[in-house]
């Protein structure tokens, strides 16, 4: 028997995590893209626990739909990258400075 | 179980906006050039057929359909009309500048109407699911257009930045809702709203998922200390950009705000309340002190964004009926400055050369008195000095402050609009005061002439029926 | 301990791991492959809670393509490694420290027994004959269709975007014009000369 509350704390670790990859990574901005990922993905236990512990389908649904908007989300967020690197051959955050003040 | 086709009647609006950025996308395939001008006049049409649609299925009671995912009230109705309004003339006041820059393309209408189709599934979202879709549909648009400047350095850098913020704070929403999820067992707002009566303020989990609620809610409107993507954005996107993301998506945002605070945790406005006086102080303290120190105008109007978000926030955290139209009307206020603040520098812009600085605007008195003045008329109402319809927008949000016992708060944001004002006016004493550095004369298509003198003198003019329309606010808040 | 419980610690554990390597590694090939790691054990999870279609979804769908493209970008862009991996360590205590007070916090929240077994007891598992893929289709397709089509949306926006931010024209590549090979007539391409007929030369 599994209580409902560890994979909420799963859920909680994945989401501390992702949060401290985007603000500790000033080099990176694939990294960065991957930090939300994790984001997403803590989202989305955190859903299907609820569902399976509520027995109610409707959390998997929502799962269903993030993960749509995810892929569409990494391919604008990889697309601008590609528009980025083109225009000042860097990925790395702390060469992205132009805008100040 | 059995399964009833939905009824798709109130929702012909967004599949007509649909169907038409579909046809846009597919004809202008075959425009050269010369005639991408038909793109444009399909945009602009579709939107003139969307307020035509609403128009004519505008009833007073409220309709739920596809399942109670989508509503049709009074609120969705008057917000989705504004955003037809803003959206188009957004495009009418972009079509100079966008021509002179390459952004004249037909992708640039059709994420356009993508991001309006976000909006208006947002403002009549009655379904966690639904309202999360909106707002990524948005968003995600809102990415393509800063990004959409492909050549310049600062635009797709601000596109950057936009992005990881934007998806964290939707990360962080989406967080929240599956707390509220948890605990309420339903995706659907009426039933938390039930489930929340309920329950009571003493559950900590749904206080839990509040929090990132708020969070996440604060980020996507720019409000203190969540507020860091909203300069570099506004400053690095193509100002024709700039004035997109600063107006119709602001509604957008009102919307979900009162769908999820007021429609599903009204019984928790004693928690949320607390978390909004932060964020509205210090967005009002914060943007007007920090406006102050720009050179760049499109910052110090992202700054001035910033303040206003404090007072729509402050309207609704009075909680009241009464402070929610409040805040609807300065949303909407607020929405049509913006279009013209933004619109006047798109004005004074040329080819090759961008109105951005402060001291672009000195001495505008001697080049053009007209834009001279309808630039004082659009200061003076975001300043919310009198007669301008600014000021009773920011007159009725302290009013709402007042009536709930709130009064060191509108004691505070009445003194932080005193210190904003300064910057305001130090654009007219550079207009009317300061020698001109350069004498091109200004330059604008007819179209955009028109609509900007009557945007500007709206402000004044619409002095006789603003009891109607803040009689209609009261009406879109009383029908949710 | 019950074999449910061992797997979860099992799979979870592999999460957390790859998940902070994930953050932590310098190289972004490596990264890429370990946040593979991390949404094959998190699929793996999804089964044990029954979301059996979302847990091979998350496989097909994320390792398949989202994280190909991913390796695919990263392989793309030039990155200079030397410089990534300058001054991190700076930040990571900081940040643990964050992180841990903050899944604390989570935790403490979380684990407050509201979400206990007594509280919310693991439900039975489903009939046989259940199919979770049969449920969740039948429910998309007619009480989820107005968000299933805004979803669709969402990708068309996706697919729009990437080609307008990416796609560019090279003045120097050299295409081939199907259609104006075809449509080349023997005059374009073929002269034909009159010439007199020259005298043989005289030896």
């Amino acid at each position: 028997m599994i209580p409902l509350s560890y994979f909420l704390i799963l859920g909680a670790i994945l989401f501390a995590l992702s949060v401290m990859g985007i603000f500790l990574n000033r080099k990176n901005v694939v990294i960065l893209l991957m930090s939300i990922e994790l984001m997403l993905l803590a989202v989305n236990m955190n859903f299907i626990a609820f569902s399976h512990y509520l027995q109610d389908i409707s959390g998997q649904i929502m799962v269903f739909f993030i993960l749509t908007v995810a892929a569409a989300e990494s391919a604008i967020g990889l697309a601008i990258l590609i528009t980025l690197f083109r225009r000042r051959q860097t990925i790395n955050v702390d060469d992205l400075d132009t805008l100040k003040g | 179980m059995n399964f009833v086709a939905p009824d798709i009647s109130p929702v012909i609006p967004e599949i007509f906006v649909l169907s038409m950025a579909c046809l846009i996308l597919v004809a202008d395939l075959y425009l050269s050039d010369r005639f991408r001008i038909v793109s444009f006049l399909l945009a602009v049409g579709t939107l003139l057929g969307a307020a035509f649609l609403t128009l004519s299925d505008m009833g007073a009671e409220r309709v739920y359909t596809f399942s109670n995912m989508f509503v049709d009230d009074t609120l969705s109705d008057v917000l989705k009309l504004a955003i037809y309004a803003l959206v188009f003339v957004v495009f009418v006041y972009s079509r100079r500048y966008t021509q002179d820059r390459g952004l004249f393309r037909g992708e640039y209408f059709v994420i356009g109407l993508f991001g309006t189709v976000g909006m208006m599934v947002m403002v009549s979202a009655s379904h966690l699911l639904t309202l999360y879709l909106g707002l990524e549909l948005l968003a995600l648009s809102l990415y393509t257009m800063v990004a959409f400047q492909r050549d310049s350095a600062t635009a797709t850098e601000a596109a950057m930045k936009y992005f990881v913020l934007g998806a964290m704070a939707s990360g962080m929403l989406l967080y929240g809702m599956s707390m509220l999820y948890g605990v309420t067992g339903s995706l659907e707002i009426a039933v938390i709203k039930a489930r929340v009566a309920e329950l009571g303020v003493d559950n900590l989990i749904l206080v839990f998922g509040l929090v990132f609620v708020v969070v996440g809610l604060a980020f996507k409107l720019g409000a203190v200390p969540f507020h860091m993507w909203v300069p570099d954005v506004y400053h690095g996107a193509a100002t024709s950009t700039t004035l997109y993301i600063s107006t119709a998506p602001k509604l957008a945002g009102f919307a979900i705000l009162i769908r999820l605070l007021i429609g599903g945790l009204e019984d928790l406005s004693a928690v949320w309340q607390d978390m909004l006086i932060i964020l509205a102080v210090l967005s009002i303290g914060i943007g007007n002190l920090i406006a102050i120190a720009q050179t760049n105008i499109k910052r110090m109007l992202a700054y001035s964004t910033i303040a206003h978000m404090g007072f729509l926030l402050l309207g609704i955290l009075s909680a009241t009926p009464n402070g929610y139209s409040s805040a609807l009307f300065y949303a909407l206020v607020y929405a049509f400055m913006s279009l013209g603040g933004f619109g006047m520098i798109l004005m004074l812009s040329r080819k090759g050369f961008e109105a951005e600085n402060l001291d672009d605007f000195k001495g505008l008195n001697q080049r053009s008195p007209w834009h001279a003045f309808l630039m004082l008329i659009l200061m003076f109402s975001m300043a919310g000095i009198p007669p301008t319809v600014g000021f009773y927008a920011k007159f009725g949000v302290i009013q709402s402050l007042i009536d709930v016992g709130l009064v060191w708060l509108a004691v505070v944001a009445v003194l932080f609009a005193v210190i904003g004002a300064f910057y305001y006016l130090r654009i007219i004493k550079l207009m009317y005061f300061d020698d001109p550095e350069t004498d091109a004369p200004v330059q604008a298509t007819v179209d955009m002439q028109v609509l900007l003198s009557v945007n500007a003198w709206a402000l004044i003019l619409v002095m006789p029926w603003l009891g109607s329309i803040i009689d209609l606010c009261r009406r879109a808040i009383a029908g949710l | 301990m019950t074999f449910e419980l061992l797997t979860f610690f099992f799979f979870s554990a592999v999460l957390v791991f790859a998940s902070a390597m994930v953050i932590t590694i310098r190289n972004p090939v490596k990264a890429a492959l370990f946040l593979v790691l991390a949404f094959f054990s998190a699929a793996c999870l999804w089964v044990l809670l029954e979301a059996e279609f979302l847990g091979i979804v998350l496989i097909l769908v994320y390792v398949g393509a989202v994280m190909v493209l991913f390796l695919f970008v990263v392989m793309m862009l030039d990155v200079n490694l030397a410089r990534m991996r300058e001054g991190f360590g700076e930040y990571l205590p900081m940040g643990a420290i964050v992180a841990i007070l903050m899944v604390a916090e989570m935790a403490i929240v979380l684990g407050s027994g509201e979400f206990s077994l007594a509280n919310m007891p693991q439900p039975a598992g489903h009939p046989e004959g259940y199919s979770n893929t049969k449920e969740l289709g039948r429910l998309i397709y007619t009480v989820y269709v107005y968000p299933f089509e805004i979803a669709a949306l969402i990708l068309l926006v996706a697919i729009v975007a990437a080609i307008a931010l990416t796609l560019r024209k090279r003045p120097n590549t050299k295409h081939q014009n199907t259609a104006q090979q075809i449509q080349v007539k023997r005059s374009d391409r073929v002269r034909l000369v009159k010439m007199p007929s020259e005298k043989k030369p005289e030896n």
